[in-house]
């Protein structure tokens, strides 16, 4: 048996959702087949009022051994510190996450608000938010830089706006089966696993990005969206088309630029006017180019893919 | 006997915490608030950003019904740009929000709320027994297969934006998609799957045709007699038994409904303003009054908000929601003669407190308001009416009538795509004001957006919630989940499940938690609840 609280804090339920959407298991199935036990679930739990904070306190006290403490949503410390602004079950959420941290042996932090902080903690920030370990790509967040769990790992950090639901599962099963020693955790403590190829790796439209054809619209059933459309594909830690979506597509195949939502800076720039669904460019060149791509290599490819590039690549591609 | 005061903290969450405060006399709730114990600020957030930084951000208000707020923010942009939208368009955003719907129905159903039918208050009932062979929190059977197939709609949302929840593929002027034969084959295939294995063996006993039959509170209580599998499929099973348990006997209200319409339609909104939508929605928009049993159209214009016991320093006058200025109080200690939540009361300049909702939506579509080829359907309007009002069983039914409806509107924007038709005219951006609506699967949802120098300079929201979990106005009037709890009966003050009832009744952004077990459902879970 392996005891998961699961609690949100500045969050929107997204990641529930996506929870909920998983098959292979269904959350369901993680219950019955992989010996995981829900203790207390916001949108699925048993309890409520007092009844809930007995349990939190026994959690606390060890009379109920944690195992798993989930969290979804950043840490609300506003205002001032105090945490005021998000009061769970009669305390700010910050007090029950101090102490719960303690007692738990494996903390797991699913989504960019409990990683990064998330949409909340963009510009101006209202809320004090801060991840679980980090805030934006600075180490330390909520917990402090050094904090490790019972297990003596950090917090482990599922990113994703919201995180994919198989990189859940699989992780919440990978501790529930002993098997998480496997498991390496990138600079940003995210699972290599899922996080060391790029959202790129497996999209459709790679091709198009290989020969510089590009989605000048969208709509458009041709083209790679890196170079009008400020995809962030090949510049973003993810799984996104290698483990699909909803099992069936990704936001690049289905014609949307990725975000970047697993890296710390999403929202990239702020969303500051003049930067949603364009590609930053200096001279007709993107700003951000593939990690370890340098600019005058860039315009050289540029050049002979340009050349090389055979007639379909400027053709509808997708077609019906 | 005196008054006691029960604080239940939390009670449920989403679009902030909630916590509700009530006063029992003689075992009855005599006085409700509600409170909201989260704020995150996304109106401060996106003043002075992008102008489309609304698609990315207000999705993620509310992770379970993103795609509305999607679909709300595009169409506001639409109006401020003065857009045309092409019709394949219109098509792929309402299929979009219809499957995010479609989604929340059983997964709210048994997720949420039938569980609640499992707790120890119920033993008695003669349905009991079977309640928790069903209901049961993860084990139950129908539990399990309902909240497992809720997945699979959103399988198709995911065929047009990539994923869901959170993407943002609807644009001023469009779709990012552009979907091709094999996307639009497996969208029917996966509406089949999710009719032939659940919808309607299991949910209805029934062909969608035969349900669709029913226009009167006597045709439904007909069908119910009519076969034995539609007695015992969950819809025929809970709603006996909600009968049984008294669910139709609470739970009231403010009496009065809103709804903003929702689905656009495909030939008649391509050029979208703000003073042409209701005009071309489907769905019509409207408010309905039951103690004048009047229906009116509902317009942005009449909408208020008062902030008197709200934790925000804006005054205690009515505004327009899109004059507001959004500024929290540092000191939100909860003072229940003054402020004491995170959500606004808000009204209609004439009618006052509304309730919005799936409830709200049926009883508007019973009205003959509206154009002549607007949808109209009388079913939940006659039922209200036999039963002398709103209470928790009705407004149950409402929210689960509408499956069937929205299951056949799917149909109808996979049938009517032209796939080598425009998915989108790229617009000119502009400043301006625009307004964008819809009906998330809990009710109204709208944006307002102002746009100047080529940037946000107020952007505001009210969601499903904010009209439902609002505290009192300026005049101290209860909001319409405070007035529903009043009269609430409560069996066991350690374990107040009516309470929780009432509040998922409005399936406001609330995912309640309000659970008790018995030893016999315990038991159940009992091998999964030791360590
Ligand atoms: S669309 Fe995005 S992820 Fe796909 S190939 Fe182009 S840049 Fe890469
Ligand atoms: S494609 Fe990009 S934005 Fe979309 S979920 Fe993956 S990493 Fe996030």
């Amino acid at each position: 048996m392996t005891n998961v609280l699961w609690l949100q804090g500045g969050a929107c339920s997204g990641n529930t959702m996506s929870f909920l959407n998983a098959e292979e298991p269904t959350v369901c199935d993680l219950i019955s087949d992989f010996g995981i036990n829900v203790l207390w679930h916001p949108s699925l739990g048993l309890e409520l009022g007092n009844n809930l904070q007995t349990l939190l306190w026994d959690c606390i006290l060890g009379k109920v051994p944690l195992d798993i403490l989930v969290f979804e949503g950043s840490v609300v410390n506003a205002p001032n510190g105090t945490g005021e602004w998000n009061r769970f079950a009669d305390r700010p959420m910050k007090d029950w996450l101090i102490d719960l941290a303690q007692a738990a042996s494996f903390i797991v932090a699913v989504g960019d608000c409990a990683t990064w902080g998330g949409i909340p903690a963009m510009s101006p920030n209202p809320s004090e938010s801060q991840g679980l370990q980090f805030l934006k790509r600075q180490e330390g967040g909520f917990l402090g830089k050094d904090f490790r769990a019972k297990s003596g790992l950090p917090v482990i950090n599922i990113p994703g706006c919201p995180a994919h639901p198989d990189w859940i599962t699989q992780i919440l099963v990978a501790i529930a089966t002993g098997r998480i020693g496997d498991i390496a955790l990138d600079e940003l403590n995210r699972p290599q696993t899922f996080f060391n190829t790029f959202t790129q790796t497996g999209c459709t439209r790679n091709v198009h990005f290989a020969y510089k054809a590009t989605t000048a619209e969208f709509g458009q059933r041709k083209g790679c969206l890196f170079y009008d459309l400020g995809c962030r594909g090949p510049m973003t830690h993810s799984s996104c088309n290698r483990i699909l979506w909803n099992r069936v597509s990704s936001k690049t195949r289905a014609g949307m630029p990725c975000l970047g939502c697993t890296e710390p800076e999403f929202p990239f720039f702020d969303l500051k006017p003049g930067t949603v669904f364009k590609t930053q460019t200096v001279m007709g060149v993107p700003k951000e180019l593939p990690p370890g791509v340098n600019k005058k290599d860039y315009a050289l490819l540029t050049m002979v893919a340009k050349d090389a590039a055979p007639p379909w690549a400027e053709e509808d591609f997708f077609t019906v | 006997m005196g008054k006691q005061t029960l604080d239940i903290s939390p009670v449920g969450r989403v679009e902030g915490d909630l916590d509700v405060r009530v006063e029992i006399a003689d075992g009855y709730v005599v006085n409700a608030w509600t409170h909201a114990e989260l704020f995150r600020g996304f109106e401060i957030i996106l003043r002075g950003k992008d102008p489309q930084a609304g698609l990315i951000v207000t999705p993620r208000i509310c992770g379970i019904c993103g795609g509305s707020h999607l679909t709300s923010a595009s169409w506001a942009l639409d109006t401020a740009w003065g857009t045309e939208v092409p019709r394949n368009a219109i098509l792929a955003r309402n299929l979009g929000q219809i499957v995010e719907t479609i989604q929340s129905i059983p997964r709210y159903f048994y997720g949420l709320f039938a569980i609640d039918l499992t707790n120890k208050n119920y033993r008695s009932s003669r349905f009991y027994d079977e309640a928790v062979r069903r209901f049961s929190a993860f084990t139950g059977k129908s539990y399990e297969l309902g909240v497992t197939i809720s997945a699979k709609p959103v399988e198709i949302y995911a065929l047009l934006g990539g994923q869901w929840p959170h993407s943002s593929y609807m644009v001023p002027g469009g779709v990012m998609c552009a979907p091709t034969l094999t996307d639009i084959t497996r969208a029917w295939a996966i509406l089949e799957y999710f009719r032939t294995n659940w919808l309607e063996p299991v949910w209805l006993g029934c062909s969608l045709e035969r349900y669709e039959e029913i226009q009167t509170y006597d045709d439904f209580m007909n069908w119910l007699d009519e076969d034995i599998k539609h007695r015992e499929s969950d819809l025929g099973f809970y709603w006996r038994m909600g009968l049984d348990i008294g669910l139709d006997k609470y739970g009231a209200g403010v009496g009065r409904y809103v709804t903003w319409g929702y689905l656009a339609h495909e030939d008649r909104y391509q050029k979208p303003t703000i003073e042409g939508r209701n005009a071309a929605m489907i769905m019509k928009s409207g408010v309905y009054d039951s103690f004048t049993d009047t229906h009116t159209l509902m317009d942005q214009s009449f909408a208020r908000e008062n902030l008197t016991h709200s934790w925000y320093d804006e005054g205690t006058t009515d505004i327009h929601p899109s004059d507001r200025t959004t500024k929290p109080i540092a000191n939100n200690t909860k003072d229940f003669d003054n402020a004491y939540s995170w959500a606004s009361a808000v009204l209609h300049k004439d009618f006052g407190r509304l309730e919005a909702g799936p409830l709200a939506r049926q009883l508007v579509a019973g009205g003959n308001h509206g154009e002549s080829w607007q949808h109209h359907d009388g079913f939940i309007l006659d039922v209200f009416k036999k039963m002398g009002g709103a209470n928790i069983h009705v407004r149950q039914l409402a929210r689960l009538h509408e499956i069937v409806k929205l299951y056949r509107q799917a149909e109808h924007c996979l049938r009517e795509f032209k796939l080598n038709d425009p998915w989108y005219i790229k617009p000119t951006e502009k400043d301006g004001k625009g307004w964008g609506a819809t009906e998330a699967a809990r009710g109204a949802l709208c944006h307002w957006v102002d746009i100047e120098g080529g940037k946000i300079k107020n952007y505001q929201v009210i969601a499903p919630g904010t009209w439902n979990i609002g505290p009192r106005d300026g005049q101290d009037k209860r909001g319409p989940i405070e007035e529903a709890l009043v009269g609430t009966p409560i069996e066991d003050p350690t374990d107040p499940v009516e309470v929780g009832h009432v509040a998922r009744s409005f399936d406001s952004c609330l995912v309640c938690t309000v659970h008790a077990h018995d030893a016999k459902t315990g038991e159940e879970l009992a091998r999964f609840r030791t360590a």
